[in-house]
């Protein structure tokens, strides 16, 4: 009798916790961080941010390469956009910056270095207008795909926009060269914290920050020092956090954490900037389609 | 299909990018295009250019004498394009469009490609980001 009135007690909670493991395991789904708005400096554009959505699995094992390190190989919505993890990749490309928030002050004269009103010249206001380099940092911001392709002792960084910039990275935590000539990609070392992935760079000529502002554009000086650091923190998702200093614009230095969004489905494009660029600065040039027979 | 989810997509962008947001797009289309002189034209699809740094689209537009002339539209960047749903097969040679945007500032027959309305009644953005707003009430 007791055996039996076991058995029907296994039967009436079946259903329920049959539901419930499957609601966990299919339904059940977390936002990795909050829904919040980012502002850039000097009465800059305002965003709202909305953090990666990602469905609760249990079984989900950090990806890892042969020697046993996060493997990051793969193509990436970055910092440049709203994530949304989901079955159909809807991600939106976003034209955003670093958050004022959490900027500190700046030094005396750090602010003349970090914005520039709008001039009129192109080069200052819009050098992407010319097809010159978004350049490290702004090109964190780039609403395009990168990819990155890890080897055991280098890791590479390959983004669509501006003409495929890329970045070579040793992995063994070598000195930076005493006598580097700034260049738009610096000068990048990573060495690993455990499963997080760290990204030293110097040697970066003094150029746009982040992204076009409406009343004129933000720069870092050539003695930002930025670190990145690197670690999956859910399926398909990874945290990017950025620390800059840079002793000749700000007080101290200051951290700002993203999320960048594995996309399986992507490929990088070919990006020549220089191609088609029919209207630059301004100037319409007669497409064929345009001209008379 | 396809249409419609580009325009449950984009439908959230195309509001900032008319009403509260002046027309700042990423490739310096601030310095091509005046946002105080939109265009609206309807006419026939002549040539899809699938390059970079932006797609060009041109569109002949006929007037009340039957004059033709070939207006040239600027869209997303390919790679852009193609993650919203947007390929080189979604604007057909032939067909007849409506395309609304802002003129190049040069005054010439070129203008930004935001707003492109299908004969169905189907309307596809193509120059349509995120950018966020300039809060008008900031000190």
């Amino acid at each position: 009798m007791v055996m039996r009135k076991s058995v029907v007690a296994f039967f009436a909670v079946l259903p329920p916790v049959a539901c419930m493991a499957l609601f966990t395991q299919f339904s059940f789904s977390q936002d990795l961080g909050q829904v919040h708005e980012v502002c850039s400096p000097h009465e800059g554009r305002c965003l709202t941010i909305r953090p990666p959505r990602v469905p609760a699995t249990l079984n989900w094992k950090m990806p890892r390469t042969r020697d046993g390190k996060p493997d990051f190989t793969g193509v990436y919505a970055g910092a440049g956009f709203n994530h949304q993890v989901g079955p159909n990749d809807t991600d939106t490309p976003i034209i955003r910056g670093f958050d004022a928030k959490i900027m500190p002050p700046t030094k005396p004269g750090g602010d003349a270095i970090l914005f520039r009103p709008t001039t009129g010249d192109l080069k200052i206001d819009d050098p992407i207008a010319l097809c010159l380099p978004y350049g490290f940092t702004s090109q964190i911001f780039s609403p395009y795909a990168q990819q990155w392709i890890q080897a055991p002792n280098h890791l590479v960084i390959r983004h669509e926009f501006m003409n495929n910039f890329s970045r070579v990275i040793p992995l063994d935590n070598r000195p930076h060269p005493t006598d580097l000539e700034p260049t738009w990609g610096g000068h990048s070392v990573g060495h690993w914290e455990g499963d997080t992935l760290v990204i030293d760079t110097v040697g970066l000529k003094e150029w746009w920050l982040d992204n076009p502002h409406p009343n004129g554009s933000l720069w870092h000086s050539d003695a930002a020092h930025v670190i990145e650091r690197v670690k999956w923190v859910a399926p398909r998702v990874v945290s990017y956090e950025v620390a800059m200093d840079d002793p000749k614009i700000w007080t101290k230095p200051w951290t700002e954490q993203f999320h960048m969004v594995l996309h399986p489905t992507w490929e990088l494009l070919e990006f020549v900037c220089n191609e088609n660029d029919r209207c630059s600065q301004g100037n319409c040039v007669e497409s064929d389609a345009q001209k008379k027979r | 299909m396809t249409g419609k989810f580009l325009s449950l997509t984009a439908a959230s962008f195309v509001v900032l990018l008319f009403t509260t947001t002046p027309f700042i797009a990423h490739h310096s289309e601030a310095a091509q295009f005046d946002t105080t002189k939109p265009v609206k034209v309807s006419g026939v699809v002549k040539k899809v250019e699938w390059m970079n740094p932006h797609i060009w689209f041109y569109i002949d537009v006929k007037d009340e004498k039957g004059n033709v002339t070939t207006w040239g539209f600027s869209g997303l960047p390919p790679g852009m394009a193609i993650r919203k749903g947007f390929t080189k097969d979604t604007l057909k040679v032939g067909e007849t469009v409506v395309v609304q945007g802002f003129r190049a500032k040069d005054g010439s027959n070129n203008a930004s490609g935001n707003i492109l309305t299908f004969a169905d009644g189907r309307q596809v953005f193509p120059g349509a980001l995120e950018l966020g707003t300039v809060p008008a009430n900031k000190p």
